[in-house]
């Protein structure tokens, strides 16, 4: 036994048993343990119980063409994933609901207008190419249905401009896509957009992503339940306040307010069910904060002096790459290991 | 690795959803209505999004339609007879069409980036 480690961990922490003072030993017992019960599955199926308020929104507003995207998003998304463990001969994983799921928000992330192929591609991108490709669930290091979402609005940038694809409904509230409007007209272009109804879903956007007040009912669900970390979504929401003040601060004709960048978009979907994606957000208290700060910051500076309508896609998946590098700040071990102990 | 039930709910849910989307999507495509809501134009100088619903309802412009649509008894496309080789062609109708309207109104946008957008 001479070459066994042991761990030896400060007695303060982790106090012993009565009757062991002084013994500095973390004791763990050997197996059978206990299963807890939770699974993978029931993860995913919460996260897409959180997401229905959203969803369901988007249903009442844009009616069978919203069901067709979301259903066909979130089955080509399970046969692309089954597809895929059929070719390598793989188990068969969709039971798990991570397919599901991704299909689910990446449903949520198009237009209602999305034509069928945009679905079949965008999930084939997200499950295969995002997921599959690296090893399958829990090995991305991007997010999938934003990696997905970033190439489609790359590519096919008429079916993502939600001004032009959603031209032909009428839903009793101002149809032009809010982020859009302060683009290219500036502040004095979205005075007919309250935070309220910002907040209940009057605006022009993706079939699951307008709903602000569903979004956060979701997201503050999935927190309490522990199926996400908080400091993830808040950390991010700050960014996109302050560095939305700063800019409304300096130039509040041209740049809109915080509130505003808060509630328009893509930013509540991605705050709770996007950037706290687990394989691809790191997961120490400092780093989570450093990547949901950096991109929320960086979700404003793409919205305010980028290229892209809105920054949600490329600042979280920018920040995934930099995940791995972010989560080597932490804390150092505690305790010590004794050679030949 | 998941369970014989998780799974069989799995492709029950996907068989589901996908009969669910086709059908969706063969059943009921997005409707373009018979009078138009909003309007994009792309020309080489970006995008114009045109409310044609504001400017003419009564509760918007109230604009009747042949005060546009001069031609005929049905209104027409504009784009029907303002061709690349028309004598007004199809920028030209517009921006005499719009622009004057506006100035005439003193409502309304006049300059270029208004309406336009590069994107």
């Amino acid at each position: 036994m001479s070459s066994e480690k042991k761990l030896i961990v400060p007695h303060a922490l982790f106090p012993s048993r009565p009757g062991a003072a002084g013994e500095k030993k973390l004791v763990v017992a050997h197996a059978p343990y206990w299963h807890d019960g939770s699974k993978i599955s029931t993860k995913n199926y919460h996260i897409m119980l959180a997401a229905l308020p959203a969803v369901l929104m988007g249903i009442s507003q844009y009616g069978a063409p919203a069901v067709g995207v979301i259903a066909l998003s979130m089955a080509c998304a399970m046969i692309w994933e089954l597809v895929w463990n059929l070719l390598l001969r793989r188990p068969h994983s969709i039971g798990d609901g991570s397919a599901a799921a991704t299909g689910l928000l990446l449903g949520m992330l198009m237009p209602a207008t999305a034509p069928w192929w945009v679905v079949a591609l965008g999930t084939f991108i997200a499950i295969v190419v995002g997921k599959q490709i690296f090893g399958g669930i829990g090995f991305n290091p991007l997010n999938p249905p934003l990696l997905a979402l970033a190439m489609l609005v790359i590519s096919f940038k008429g079916i993502f401009d939600f001004d032009e694809a959603l031209r032909h409904y009428d839903l009793g509230f101002a149809m032009s896509y809010p982020l859009g409007q302060v683009k290219y007209f500036g502040t004095a272009a979205i005075d007919k957009f309250s935070v309220g109804g910002l907040l209940m879903g009057q605006q022009a956007g993706a079939v699951g992503s307008t709903f602000g007040l569903g979004l956060i009912i979701g997201g503050l669900y999935l927190i309490i339940r522990g199926y996400i970390r908080w400091e993830i979504p808040l950390s991010f929401l700050v960014g996109v306040f302050v560095t939305a003040l700063i800019f409304n601060l300096s130039d509040p004709a041209k740049y809109a307010g915080p509130f505003f960048h808060l509630f328009a978009g893509y930013t509540l979907i991605a705050a709770f069910f996007l950037a706290p994606e687990d394989s691809s957000s790191p997961a120490n208290f400092i780093p989570m904060l450093i990547f949901g700060a950096l991109a929320g910051l960086m979700t404003v500076l793409i919205r305010n002096i980028g290229a892209y309508v809105d920054g949600v896609p490329f600042s979280i998946l920018l920040m995934n790459l930099a995940n791995p590098l972010l989560d080597k700040i932490r804390p150092k071990a505690i305790g010590k290991v004794v050679e030949n102990a | 690795m998941t369970s014989k039930n998780e799974q069989m709910l799995a492709f029950a849910l996907a068989a589901v959803l996908l009969i669910i989307g086709v059908v969706c999507y063969a059943a009921f495509p997005v409707k373009t209505p018979e009078e138009p809501v909003r309007l994009m134009f792309k020309t080489t100088a970006g995008s114009i999004l045109f409310d044609h619903k504001t400017h003419t309802s009564d509760a918007g412009y109230a604009i009747a339609c042949d005060d546009c649509h001069h031609e005929g008894d049905e209104p027409t496309a504009c784009g029907e007879c303002h061709e690349a080789d028309s004598d007004v062609k199809r920028p030209d109708a517009f921006h005499k069409q719009c622009k004057d309207c506006h100035e005439d109104s003193e409502a309304g946008p006049v300059e270029c980036s208004a309406c336009h957008v590069m994107k």
